[in-house]
């Protein structure tokens, strides 16, 4: 991959604005218009997805290089988190993300990255987490929880907790609940002690090479247990395990689920039973490495068909968000008794991100702390007591912009309401 | 040309450093070329810089000293067409996307004032709430609801929501030289209401042909006109994009694609819908329209293409109807189903049978979502015959004339081949009408050649043939070649333009420039 290989779909943007908007068939009032914080929060153009491709063919064209004063500033205020993508494709056959990543990769290629993100690929490249202020070790979390090492034994499920929960001791809760969740249902399922980075995060910041170098290693860890199955709590691995490795090619003989994924799916199945009344109305955010960004990944390979129409020989499925992780949580959500579910305007495929992807949240704190506390006061205007989701990212920075804007909103993982509703 | 550093300066103290910028790949990001009419070239000239205001004030003490600095400017809302671009150095942008507020939407006189930034979706789901409609612009609803930006506003809703030269009320211009002048009743009595008086009316000095296109001044609030909407406070969807199906509006509304036998047989029957103002929606409507929007993807647009090419002629209408009551209703079908059948027309089983697909149509076209899949996705670019507003006759035959000229382009190879045929938009239920003429090319040298040819010949058409003057006639270079047959109005036009614009500050290569 290169950006090269985008031009063909970077000149079909028409600069309709589409990529700043949700698709506006599904737009009830002024509010909530808007799908990209970026463009949202720094008003230029340039910060638009559409934008962002003039820029890649700018680029592409020499017209600028990448060492243009001011570039990254705007390459790096971006979450990816691929609204401008689906509304872009609502009614085009064109990619806007790939192209935005291709950027990225080509600035790191050529030594021009982002210092703090440097450091964050520096811990992952010596083998540690992804996180910045890591506040517990490796493994930590489950030290009482006697669970199975499936890198030693044999095990049917493996269990992800992922960097953000497992250096994180405010989610340790999620993780040690997951783990008693699939106890209670007789599941085999085991943990790495020394669980290795998903990677997944590297990709989104540019960084290709180590993203896939680290697929690589995953995947022979994972293919040397005898697991059927793995679940992760976090949005973002399982946009790695599921999509990312895919798209490199790295693939193995096991099912990837996130765990509103696994236990919606145990709850059919009536190995699990929410029977405690959990009295509350939420709201579900879907965090967009989960649902828009969370549909498996098409392969294609192929030429555009020479011509006058955007066609292509084999012809090209696009990933328009349309197989996204949106009804297990909302199917488990809804089997809890007492439980109540309010949507906010914007959910599902053109779901407002929580502004942590795209290292964002380590690159310009302030912005993502904007754009959080955009989307709680959405959910607030819902009426409800909670905002539920399924990623440790977007838990903490919601939480954070709660704090900030003394909110009385509470935030949960989804995990945490089952608990509730069964342990 | 790039500004001074006292130059930015001065711009940077009226809005403040996080408003404008001239960083390198801004500039890029405003200059990559619009889908519409694209040139084979990707980047138009660079603004010098961008601003981004937010208040009346801000643009004033901007523009003012654009004149001062003998720097030009150029103001746009959501910036989609060539029009807000750049022609050459020495221009920087007002971006006017902070300017975003509904400032009012009176139910009881049926009007709405909006700033630039609003756009038409957000206009029309708020007025919905309140059993009101606005006029959609038919390049989409992602345009700006303001009546006097975005060209002429002609769209899907027309009929029943007419286009911006008549929704246009009262109005609030920045002039060139930095002025705020108050429009129709907004200029007397302080009210929205009417666009022509008591007050100063400058209605047509100022919209000239098709709006200024940015080349005078900045239009910072307009009111415009509201319809009565029959519909939902809102409608439900189920689905995720791009395959949305309202769940909650189809039972109140009716829609059909009729193919008639002639050009005669649709005249006739958009004049019959028209006098029996039955229909909220009616606009020629072509199969390759029709296959682009149902389709989510172009395979799927060329099987529906070929799909349609079976059943439907080139004369095509679509027709949406909507009852304000269940007896309304009933009569309102009665009466397009006689239409029909004294003038031959054939219901697409597509839309009459199938109700996802048609429930699907209805709101994409009420909320006009569909353009961008009718004219960009097959190749990113769309160009093609504007035509004007006239009689609807006449407005279809000069599109039917230029068919002639898009099929040579077709067998040419030079743009997409999804055959020839027009589509019109009745206005008001009259008989008063705009055609258009879709044509969608990769933008490269031959074609872009190939299309300055089929414009020369287009304007050929109308000059020769009496067809009057088309709505893709903007610039000086297509103002010289009607002005002369067309009582010299360029020449008042470009006077117009010296009069509010001394200095030559508000570009205006897309509208009309001071040159002699």
């Amino acid at each position: 991959m290169g950006l090269e290989e985008f031009k063909d779909d970077m000149s079909a943007c028409c600069r309709c604005s589409a990529c700043k908007y949700v698709p506006l068939e599904t737009l009830k009032g002024y509010d909530h218009v808007d799908i990209c914080p970026s463009i949202s929060r720094f008003g230029y153009r340039a910060y638009s997805g559409g934008g962002r491709l003039g820029i890649g063919m700018a680029l592409l064209n020499k017209e600028m290089d990448y060492s243009s004063p001011g570039l990254l500033e705007i390459i790096y205020n971006c979450q990816m988190c691929g609204g401008c993508d689906i509304s872009c494709k609502y009614a085009m056959d064109m990619e806007v993300l790939d192209p935005m990543n291709e950027i990225r990769a080509e600035c790191i290629k050529r030594n021009n990255s982002h210092p703090v993100l440097d450091k964050i690929i520096t811990s992952l490249k010596n083998g540690g987490p992804m996180v910045l202020e890591a506040n517990a070790k490796q493994g930590e979390w489950a030290s009482e929880l006697g669970t199975k090492d499936y890198t030693k034994q044999s095990v049917q499920v493996i269990y992800h907790a992922g960097c953000r929960t497992r250096h994180d001791k405010a989610r340790w809760p999620i993780a040690q609940q997951t783990i008693k969740l699939m106890q209670k249902a007789n599941i085999d399922v085991g943990i790495a002690m020394d669980e290795p980075c998903c990677g997944g995060r590297a990709y989104q910041m540019g960084y290709q090479t180590e993203a896939i170098e680290k697929a690589k290693r995953n995947m022979e860890i994972f293919n040397k247990s005898s697991a059927k199955t793995l679940v992760t709590g976090c949005a973002e691995c399982y946009f790695a395990f599921k999509v990312l490795y895919d798209k490199f090619g790295i693939k193995g003989d096991f099912e990837i689920l996130h765990t509103s994924e696994f236990f919606a799916r145990l709850i059919q199945q009536g190995k699990l039973k929410p029977g405690k009344k959990v009295n509350m109305t939420v709201t579900y955010h879907d965090p967009c490495h989960l649902g828009r960004q969370g549909e498996p990944y098409i392969h294609w390979k192929g030429h555009r068909v020479p011509g006058q129409l955007i066609v292509f020989d084999p012809p090209k499925e696009f990933r328009r968000g349309m197989n996204g992780v949106y009804e297990p949580p909302r199917n488990l959500l809804q089997s809890i008794p007492g439980l109540k579910m309010v949507e906010m305007d914007r959910h599902k495929e053109f779901a407002w991100c929580c502004g942590a992807g795209g290292g964002v949240s380590e690159t310009n704190p302030e912005y993502a702390l904007w754009t959080a506390t955009k989307r709680i006061e959405e959910a607030a205007s819902t009426k409800t007591e909670a905002i539920v989701t399924g990623c440790p990212g977007c838990e903490n920075l919601f939480e954070a912009a709660i704090r900030k804007n003394e909110s009385r909103l509470k935030v949960y993982d989804i995990v945490e309401i089952l608990a509730r509703a069964i342990l | 040309m790039t500004l001074s550093k006292n130059q930015y300066t001065a711009f940077e103290d009226i809005v403040g450093p996080e408003y404008i910028s001239n960083n390198p790949a801004i500039l890029y990001s405003y200059s990559w070329r619009s889908g519409l009419y694209a040139p084979p070239q990707d980047f138009s000239p660079l603004f010098e810089a961008i601003i981004l205001p937010n208040t009346n004030e801000e643009i004033q003490a901007i523009v003012k000293l654009c004149n001062k600095f003998k720097i030009q400017f150029k103001a746009s809302s959501t910036g989609w067409g060539p029009y807000n671009d750049a022609t050459a150095p020495g221009c920087i942008k007002l971006d006017l996307r902070r300017m975003n507020r509904i400032i009012e939407i009176n139910v009881k006189n049926m009007y709405a004032v909006v700033e630039p930034g609003v756009i038409g979706t957000q206009l029309q789901a708020e007025c919905m709430k309140l059993g009101l409609n606005c006029n959609q612009n038919g390049a989409g609803t992602n345009c700006s609801a303001s009546p006097i930006i975005g060209h002429c506003g002609f769209g899907h809703l027309s009929q029943s929501g007419s286009y911006g030269e008549r929704n246009q009320l009262a109005l609030e211009w920045i002039t060139p030289e930095g002025d705020m002048v108050r429009l129709g009743s907004l200029g007397s009595i302080g009210a929205w209401f009417c666009g022509d008086g008591p007050g100063p009316s400058l209605r047509g000095a100022i919209r000239g042909n098709v709006v200024p296109m940015g080349g005078l001044g900045v239009f910072t609030k307009a009111a415009t006109k509201l319809y009565h909407w029959p519909g939902p406070m809102s409608v439900e969807l189920k689905g995720v994009s791009p395959k949305y199906v309202p769940t909650s509006i189809a039972k109140d509304f009716l829609i059909r694609i009729y193919s008639f036998p002639s050009m005669d047989m649709m005249d006739l029957a958009q004049q019959k819908i028209g006098e029996a103002e039955i229909a909220y929606e009616l606009m020629g409507f072509n199969k390759g329209m029709a296959a682009s929007n149902i389709a989510t993807n172009n395979e799927e647009m060329l099987e529906l293409h070929a799909e349609f090419s079976k059943l439907l002629t080139d004369y095509c209408l679509m027709v949406i109807i909507g009852g304000y009551s269940p007896r309304d209703f009933e009569y309102k079908t009665k009466v397009l189903n006689q239409i029909a059948t004294d003038t031959q027309g054939k219901s697409l089983t597509k839309i009459s049978d199938d109700t996802e697909v048609a429930a699907g149509c209805l709101w994409r076209w009420l909320r006009a979502t569909g353009s961008i899949r009718e004219v960009f996705r097959a190749t990113g670019c769309f160009a093609g015959e504007v035509g004007g507003t006239d009689v609807f006759r006449l407005m279809a035959d000069y599109i039917v004339e230029t068919a002639k000229v898009k099929q040579k382009m077709i067998d040419d190879k030079l743009i997409f081949n999804d055959g020839a045929p027009p589509f019109t938009q009745a206005i008001e239920h009259g008989h008063y009408g705009h055609g258009e003429l879709l044509i969608r090319y990769i933008p490269n040298p031959a074609n872009w050649a190939g299309m300055m040819d089929f414009m020369a010949k287009a304007n050929e058409i109308a000059i020769k043939q009496h067809f009057g003057v088309p709505g893709h006639v903007f610039s000086d270079a297509q103002h010289d070649i009607y002005g002369p047959h067309v009582m010299n109005y360029h020449k008042w036009l470009r006077k117009l333009k010296k009069s509010f614009d001394p200095n030559g500050a508000s570009e205006g290569s897309h509208h009309i420039t001071v040159k002699e």
